[in-house]
């Protein structure tokens, strides 16, 4: 049939030019045309095809065979569309031959063996031996532990335990079910209500863990063809939302307001040509869990405002921790949460649950329950764990001091400042180490010297630099980094070393740098500030870490020591008892 | 108790305190089984082939009925969107720009949403309070307004077929809820860190070690959450060199995992392992696109028994493909573990397949163990490596406390290490109830799918105006069940899902086959052909009456091969 209309059509662009023949090509076209319609009549459902053409025909010949034509232009297209790709680039084997090459093909292994020089990231994972807090037990051993992310220490509270129990005594442990299937439970409800009104938003929705929040929120809002200017800072959980989400991405220098200004305003006249308008999104974080910053959210907040983006902020880190309440870098900089469209964060931190939370207006958490897949594909967070963040919330709300702050996180927040302070001092007069975050980070950061690091030509970044420079991610994984495995490897003889001197647990930066999509920076001690620590017990940490530090790396003072240290790292023991 | 004027709220309530004796809370968690008859091991025969699971399609007059009434929902749905811009446009308020702002999402995108699922709301995301055990109680609602409810605080007791509880391990009181609440006690309420930061604790090794031993691998890994489970594991298993050959019923999960990691899909048609080998052979000839260099590697991902069909893999001949052709295999256990197999230890228990030919076993704790999150098990290197490089390791929560005590405490219960002779009755009820139900149904005439063992028993409506009607009469009637339609299954296969638990009785099973027929009945439901077993005389189409079915089905479930009689 297609012969047919593809002879046909090319008469009729003869036809133009011999204008005095043009009745007669007319009618020879009708009478074939009217021959291969009737046979068409004989095929079920013809009838109806055929009675429409027909009509259409006698009205204007031209115009039915033009839609033909265009309706086999289409079919092909989807048919060959489909088959395209491959078709072209198939090539063509006997069976003999497939026996062959697969008899031939040696696969690689699922996965590569853990080398001499990355076991020992897995032998310095600590073990806690019992109760998990401020005070642990490792290695048989009291120690305090700087390395929880439960900054208020409410894992340790008697009530938020009870709350535990009574809940698991009512509804067992598991929810055995997504939230869309019997799933959801009154205190999942009365959790969301309290997210809601505890950080001033319209409503929220619970998800079963923390990480897959943010690449569950993204993609259910942002498509092929939206935009979002983000952060070149932001943590990985972001990263991989964004790559997921294949919506198309620009960045800006990390909290570089000006940056953004300047990418906001050179794209603007593209923006205002959009018709329809996409969705636009800036998204950054509250407090960086890769650099320890708060965002300048005043200054986001008058640029979104301006070029009408909305703002995606993650505050797993700041939530219970910045701000007089805890209503993290919203409360700290006394913006109102409106501003913010979608808030993410987490339960499993300062809540002492487990799970993630999106709050925000009701349109676009009502989209979520039915179209974020991590929420509508997973079971609900245990119903226990959702009483658990309840009780969390009114142990930070419920007890407040005169001026209105609430007394735990005051608490944590002075013991920030304090070992800040202190460690800041002492860093001027170390050469060797330098803190790295901000003032207001419970994970107080401290970075290699930058100068000590020059000494040894360390480079000031590791990873790859493509995501951030196309916009696309390397289709490749990093390659293991030997100078970023030595110098995580210093650090944890640091830790170690503070382990063993003064029963002191700390940690560093540990980032999967094979996995990481943007430009890595240098790995870094953290010390995790925990209410549940005295400050004396803060004192003996920020003393003995000089000492540590220039145990650690008195003798490592050129880039030739830096290498052999290798073979140190080949051989170093399992730190930790293991069960 | 004073009876209280009843206030209705838009609110979802508190639920009451329930003053009933313990015994009687214990029942309505777990039935007592009334006879040892009731009790079948779940155990495919070695070597038999599988059988092909048979769909049965229903008379054309049906599917003709289904996609008109969805045309039907389709133009009216576009006819009241267009009047209703003008007429009503605060509705549309969210579907426009605003202020030089985009919609937060496409009139298109949520075109079902506004104008299918909304008119049979009220039978998603019923609001349930206690246990979701062998009973489940679900908050009466009533509907106000475009999408509102309005809560009297009385709830509606039902038989559960909705949740996943295979096991029955849904109790709020006995020695895996003791357990649970000690490990609150002793190690608190979270996890306070990743697992590479401080957040692994002795309970954690203890609890890798208990699942490791229990699936047959030599090492495994937790992970706090089924979904994130298989999100984040392609990622350190695959790249852009390594091609994945996926199921094309597998999970959202595992399609997410997938497209995260950056490898290379290629789709099979479900559990057709003719087309599988084929898929193989030719990818391994072609190798990559563009450049043809060989693949890195290719790695098979199936599921072991799949939610929505209630269908199982082939394992033994995935097994044997991926031999020959030098492939991976990953399966999830997510429905199978613990529900499948004499030991109750899954996919591979179950057709006797040593678990040493399965490279990477995933699973999760909610479904059987009543607990939640998910496990990779595998050979010590591999999770050795997976200790630094896996995702959820190093970048999320790990495992809280109570939720470990469960998995330890139910497995141990499996295993008859903790409450002997318990763990092979939930094994031995949940085989029963399975094969008693889905032959009691098919015997009744509707059409069923699935293989014959498994818990997951699909029951197919076909028409979208059916699915409400089923699952309210059904509610009215006191059994809860889930129903699913376009987008989790094809558009016309409109379908409720069983979920057999063990906590249920045969006595309970009854119950639903006699609701199921006066409701297969009223609403024209039964139209099996017979090609799926359940007749009384070969060739003829199955429609017992319900009292034969109920005198026959104890014996008859037993029969190796489900409705066939010869
Ligand atoms: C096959 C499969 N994998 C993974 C999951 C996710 O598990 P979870 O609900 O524990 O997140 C599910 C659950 O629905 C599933 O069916």
């Amino acid at each position: 049939m297609s012969d047919v209309v593809f002879t046909t059509t090319t008469t009729t662009t003869t036809t133009t030019t011999l204008a005095p023949t043009w009745d007669l090509v007319e009618a020879t076209i009708a009478e074939n045309f009217v021959r291969y319609l009737d046979s068409l009549g004989n095929l079920p459902g013809g009838q109806i095809i055929l009675r429409y053409i027909k009509s259409s025909y006698k009205n204007d010949p031209i115009r039915s065979l033009f839609e033909l034509a265009l309706f086999i232009f289409a079919l092909n297209y989807f048919l060959s569309s489909k088959k395209k790709e491959n078709k072209s680039e198939l090539v063509k084997f006997s069976q003999r031959e497939i026996d062959e090459l697969c008899d031939e093909w040696v696969p690689e292994p699922l996965i590569k063996e853990l080398s001499d020089l990355e076991k020992w990231q897995m032998y310095s994972i600590p073990t806690i031996e019992g109760h998990n807090g401020s005070h642990v037990t490792i290695n048989n051993k009291k120690v305090v532990n700087l390395a929880s992310s439960d900054f208020l220490n409410l894992n340790e509270s008697e009530s938020v335990k009870e709350a535990a129990k009574s809940t698991i005594s009512n509804t067992g442990v598991g929810a055995c079910g997504p939230p869309n299937f019997y799933g959801t439970q009154d205190v999942h409800v009365r959790l969301e209500e309290d997210i809601a009104k505890y950080l001033d938003g319209e409503n929220s929705i619970l998800y079963g863990q923390d990480f897959v929040t943010a690449g569950s929120v993204i993609p259910a809002f942002l498509k092929r063809g939206d935009l979002c200017v983000v952060d070149s800072g932001v943590n990985f959980a972001i990263q991989k939302a964004l790559i997921v989400s294949r919506c198309n991405i620009e960045w800006y220098d990390h909290n570089d307001m000006d940056h953004l200004e300047e990418i906001l305003t050179e794209i603007k006249p593209v923006m205002d040509k959009q018709r329809p308008i996409r969705r636009r999104f800036i998204v950054t974080e509250g407090l960086f869990a890769n650099s320890g910053d708060v965002v300048n959210l005043p200054r986001i907040i008058e640029l979104k405002n301006k070029f009408k983006y909305r703002l995606f902020l993650d505050e797993t880190l700041s939530i219970g921790v910045l701000g007089a309440t805890g209503k993290g870098v919203v409360e700290h900089y006394g913006v109102p949460r409106e501003e913010i469209s979608i808030t993410i964060g987490s339960m499993a931190m300062s809540f002492a649950s487990s799970g993630g939370f999106c709050v925000g207006a009701n349109p676009m958490v009502l989209h979520q329950r039915i179209q974020s897949i991590a929420y509508v594909f997973s079971a609900s967070l245990p119903p226990y764990a959702a009483k658990v963040a309840s009780q969390a919330i009114k142990e930070i709300t419920s007890n407040l001091n005169a001026d209105g702050s609430s007394v735990i996180v005051s608490q944590l927040q002075k013991k920030v400042t304090f070992a800040y302070e202190k460690l800041v001092s002492l860093s001027k007069s170390s050469k060797f180490f330098e803190v790295a975050s901000g003032p207001h980070s419970p994970i107080i950061h401290l970075a290699l010297n930058t100068q000590y690091r020059e000494e040894l030509n360390l480079p000031t970044l590791y990873g790859s630099p493509v995501f951030l420079s196309t916009g696309k991610p390397s289709k490749f994984l990093n390659e293991f980094d030997d100078y970023y495995n030595i110098e995580s490897f210093l650090l944890q003889k640091v830790i170690d070393y503070v382990l063993d001197h003064s029963s002191t647990l700390i940690s560093r930066s540990k980032l999967i740098l094979e996995h990481e999509n943007l430009p890595v920076l240098a790995p870094r001690l953290q010390i995790y500030i925990n209410n549940g620590v005295t400050t004396e017990e803060l004192s003996r940490l920020v003393q003995i870490l000089p000492i540590a530090f220039n145990e650690v790396l008195k003798n490592v003072d050129s880039e030739l020591k830096l290498i052999s240290l290798n073979s140190e790292i080949g051989n170093y023991k399992p730190h930790y008892i293991n069960y | 108790m004073a009876r209280k004027e009843r206030v209705l709220t838009a609110n979802i309530p508190n639920a009451a305190p329930d003053d009933r004796p313990q015994e009687v809370l214990d029942e309505l968690e777990y039935g007592k089984l009334s006879t040892k008859r009731y009790l079948y091991v779940s155990k495919h025969p070695v070597g038999e082939p599988l059988p092909t699971p048979i769909d049965d399609e229903p008379p054309y007059i049906i599917y003709l009925a289904t996609y008109i009434s969805y045309l039907i929902l389709i133009i009216i749905g576009h006819i009241r969107d267009f009047f209703g811009k003008f007429f009503k446009p605060k509705e549309y308020a969210d579907l426009i720009e605003k202020d030089g702002y985009a919609p937060w999402y496409d009139g298109f995108e949520s075109f079902y949403v506004r104008r299918l699922k909304i008119r049979i709301d009220d039978c998603f995301a019923r609001p349930i309070h206690g246990a979701p055990g062998r009973y489940v109680k679900c908050f009466n609602r009533i509907r106000h307004g475009k999408t509102g409810y309005l809560y009297d605080g009385t709830s509606n007791e039902c038989l559960n077929l909705s949740s996943y509880n295979y096991l029955g391990f849904a109790q709020s009181n006995g020695v895996c809820t003791d357990y649970a609440l000690g490990c609150v006690d002793d190690y608190g309420t979270s996890a306070c860190s990743p697992r590479a930061i401080s957040g692994t604790t002795d309970l954690h090794q203890k609890c890798e070690r208990v699942i490791a031993d229990f699936v047959g691998k030599e090492d495994a890994i937790i992970v706090s959450q089924g979904y994130g489970t298989n999100a984040n594991l392609f990622s350190s298993i695959a790249d852009s060199k390594t091609l994945v050959i996926s199921d094309e019923l597998n999970h959202a999960s595992i399609r997410f995992g997938i497209r995260l990691s950056g490898a290379s899909v290629k789709v099979f048609k479900h559990n057709d392992t003719k087309d599988l080998e084929k898929l193989i052979r030719n990818q391994i000839a072609q190798g990559q696109p563009k450049t043809h260099r060989p693949w890195k590697k290719i790695i098979i991902a199936v599921e072991g028994l799949y939610s929505m069909e209630g269908n199982m893999c082939n394992l033994p001949e995935i097994v044997e493909i991926k031999d020959k052709y030098k492939c991976y295999l990953f399966v999830d256990e997510a429905h199978s573990i613990g529900a499948l197999g004499p030991g109750g230890r899954g996919i591979c228990d179950y057709f006797s397949v040593d678990p040493a030919r399965v490279d990477l076993l995933m699973g999760t704790f909610t479904k059987s163990f009543g607990a939640t999150g998910g496990y990779i098990a595998g050979d010590k290197y591999l999770i050795e490596k997976m200790r630094t490089n896996y995702i959820t390791q190093v970048y999320s929560e790990s495992v809280p406390p109570a939720v470990m005590g469960q998995i330890i405490s139910s497995l141990s219960v499996i295993e008859g290490t903790l409450n002997p002779g318990e763990g092979q009755e939930r094994l031995q009820r949940i085989a029963f109830n399975s094969r008693y139900l889905r032959l009691g149904l098919k015997k009744l005439g509707f059409i069923v799918y699935g293989a014959d063992d498994s818990p997951v028993i699909p029951v197919l409506l076909f028409l979208p105006a059916k699915m409400p009607a089923v699952s309210r009469m059904l509610y009215d009637m006191k059994i809860a069940v889930v129903i699913v339609s376009y987008p989790a299954t094809p558009l016309i296969s409109g379908r409720a899902r069983l979920c057999v638990s063990a906590a249920l009785t045969k006595e309970d099973l009854d119950y639903v086959l006699q609701k199921f027929n006066e409701v297969g009945d009223q609403i024209f439901l039964k139209f099996s052909s017979g090609i799926a077993g359940g007749s009384k005389v070969e060739g003829e189409p199955p429609r017992w009456a319900i009292e034969d079915v109920l005198a026959t089905n104890v014996e008859d479930c037993k029969k190796p091969k489900l409705g066939y009689f010869n």
